[in-house]
């Protein structure tokens, strides 16, 4: 699943490392605050073993091997934060010292080994044993979808490629196979065999690492009571990642009509046919960035750079809030 | 006297162990020993006097980037050129091991373009172009390994200002893959030869090798913790 250089876009490798940001910001901090200080080694050792657990050939029908990620395995033994540190380091030096995964595309590759694998396998798992009180098909569960989440996410990265990014005559620039291709040649595969491999890896270790040492599993030693912000993280990372998608809707969102489209709006297969003449003749609010797009910027990148900017701007509203809501508080109080 | 031996030492036994099921064990022992023996011995040359490694990071990025956003014929060129000239000063020896990765990743490159360019050849050129800049950033990124000990390359991300606890996680990865890449080998190798004979569902193993090997690295990672502590270390990650 190592995405090599140039199969995507310089724009996508820079949105998925922006996306990455809150992730690995989330995560370091968490792991400062969670892991007790003489755990903090652990990361550092945890990356290796996830780093030698994809080198482990399991057998798959037919006399052939595979190997697993183990994404879900490390969040389930390290925790969440952990595993993602330790995946995106272990990522990091496959990239820089043996070429496996591009460099630009390490930020894509974090996204969906680092991220999207073990916080969804771990998030399933955790719903799962509490839903049945069975842990080891929760393992399973959570780490066969975990590692089809991550393949979902790798092909809607190359198969966005050729509907974004195309030169003059419509032809791809990067990865040609849009999503119609990309997301079956990615999940079949995954499916059937990886997703299988990779759930027996889990298993297998997980249930070995509980009958020996069960205090050592992450859970068990976590608290209850550490909720995080990893949903506010993850829808955060989710909406950067995703802005591309925007772009694919061809029509305007229903009610965001201009005032030039509203004419050919259809409403039960009749077109509306005029423009309101309030809308035609209406003031009209020159935003900073009409449809998200600068003159002098080609579309796409304007998109991107409307959506940081957008998701940078909520943060801070939300911060401002918080702590004006937060001192109001404080003064009551005294 | 002459030896004697008893009647059964005498009998000629042929005895072939029933084969397959090694296959997993002698895949992954080699997986392993390629991997540890990359990072144990470096067979690149590193020059005295050569750029920084943080120079050849940052260069290395840059010229990435540029191979990624450039259609320019020129530009390419001009960077295939660069690159080969260089790589043209080398010994031979060093220039295979450094080609393989490129002239495999632009070979896979190629058949999987194989059927958008049969659908479509309008797009023929824009996928020759993908495939040639993938074989050049591989081969870039592979020239900067061979030229770069990886404690250069620990050094250089530590000089882009990464946070400390990230740097130390990378550079105990590092030297953790080799230590626990030995225990690993041992288990298997030990595996190997305690179940002669017994070839079927020798995977059954996975989840005891991969599970000792977890037990292990927690007691390693607890004395380097206690280690650390005994000389001083005062959770500061920054200074180390």
């Amino acid at each position: 699943m190592h995405i090599p250089e140039n199969y995507l876009s310089p724009a996508t490798c820079a949105v998925m490392t922006v996306a990455m940001v809150p992730v690995w910001t989330h995560a370091l901090k968490r792991v400062k605050l969670d892991l007790p200080k003489e755990k903090i080694p652990f990361i550092g050792v945890g990356a290796a073993f996830s780093f030698l657990g994809m080198m482990f050939n399991v057998p798959l029908p037919g006399g052939t091997t595979g190997h697993a990620v183990g994404g879900t395995l490390i969040a389930l033994l390290f925790g969440p934060d952990a595993a993602c540190l330790a995946v995106s380091v272990a990522l990091l030096i496959q990239a820089l010292i043996f070429g496996d995964g591009g460099v630009l595309a390490f930020g894509a590759n974090c996204f969906n080994m680092a991220f999207i694998l073990p916080y969804v396998g771990y998030a399933l798992y955790q719903m799962l044993r509490k839903v049945t009180g069975n842990r080891t098909a929760a393992a399973a569960i959570g780490s066969y979808l975990g590692i089809n989440a991550a393949a979902f996410c790798a092909a809607v990265e190359f198969g966005i490629q050729p509907l974004l990014f195309r030169d003059a005559a419509g032809n791809a620039l990067y990865c040609p196979y849009d999503l119609s291709v990309s997301i079956p040649a990615m999940m079949i595969p995954h499916l059937i065999a990886a997703g299988l491999v990779e759930a027996v890896f889990t298993v297998a270790v997980f249930a070995f690492v509980r009958a020996t040492s069960p205090d050592l599993i992450y859970e068990e030693t976590a608290a209850e009571a550490k909720k995080g912000h990893i949903p506010v993280f993850a829808l955060i990372a989710g909406l950067i990642a995703a802005t591309p998608l925007g772009l694919l809707a061809t029509g305007t969102a229903w009610g965001e009509w201009g005032a030039d489209e509203i004419a050919e709006v259809e409403t039960a297969g009749k077109a509306l046919g005029y423009t309101p003449a309030g809308l035609e003749n209406g003031w009209s609010l020159s935003v900073f960035m009409p449809d998200y797009a600068f003159d002098g910027i080609g579309e796409v990148p304007a998109y991107l750079l409307s959506a940081v900017i957008g998701v940078a701007l909520l943060i801070i509203v939300f911060k401002v809030l918080s702590y004006v809501i937060g001192s109001r508080a404080e003064q009551h109080a005294a | 006297m002459p030896l004697k031996l008893p009647d059964w030492m005498w009998e000629q036994e042929a005895y072939e162990p029933v084969g397959g099921g090694n296959r997993f064990i002698l895949q992954t022992l080699k997986s392993l020993g390629g991997v540890m023996a990359r990072i144990r011995f470096q067979e690149g040359h590193e020059k005295k006097h050569c750029l920084p490694a943080l120079v050849k990071l940052l260069l290395l990025l840059a010229l990435l980037i540029l191979l990624s956003v450039s259609r320019q014929p020129f530009v390419l060129l001009a960077l295939t050129a660069a690159v080969l000239l260089y790589l043209a000063t080398w010994p031979g020896k060093d220039i295979v091991s450094i080609l393989k990765a490129p002239v495999f990743a632009g070979a896979l490159a190629f058949i999987l373009f194989i059927p958008a360019m049969l659908l479509k050849p309008s797009g023929i050129g824009n996928q020759i172009l993908v495939t040639g800049k993938i074989v050049l950033s591989v081969l870039m990124v592979n020239l900067y390994h061979h030229t770069t000990q990886w404690n250069h390359v620990t050094q250089a991300l530590r000089r882009l200002h990464l946070p400390g606890i990230l740097i130390f996680t990378f550079d105990m990865t590092l030297k953790y893959i080799v230590l626990l890449g030995r225990l690993m080998e041992q288990l298997l190798t030990a595996l190997r030869l305690r179940s002669v004979g017994r070839s079927d569902r020798k995977y059954d193993s996975v989840g005891g090798v991969m599970g000792v090997t977890f037990l292990i690295s927690t007691e390693l990672s607890r004395e380097m913790a206690d280690a650390m502590r005994c000389r001083g270390f005062t959770d500061d990650y920054r200074g180390l």
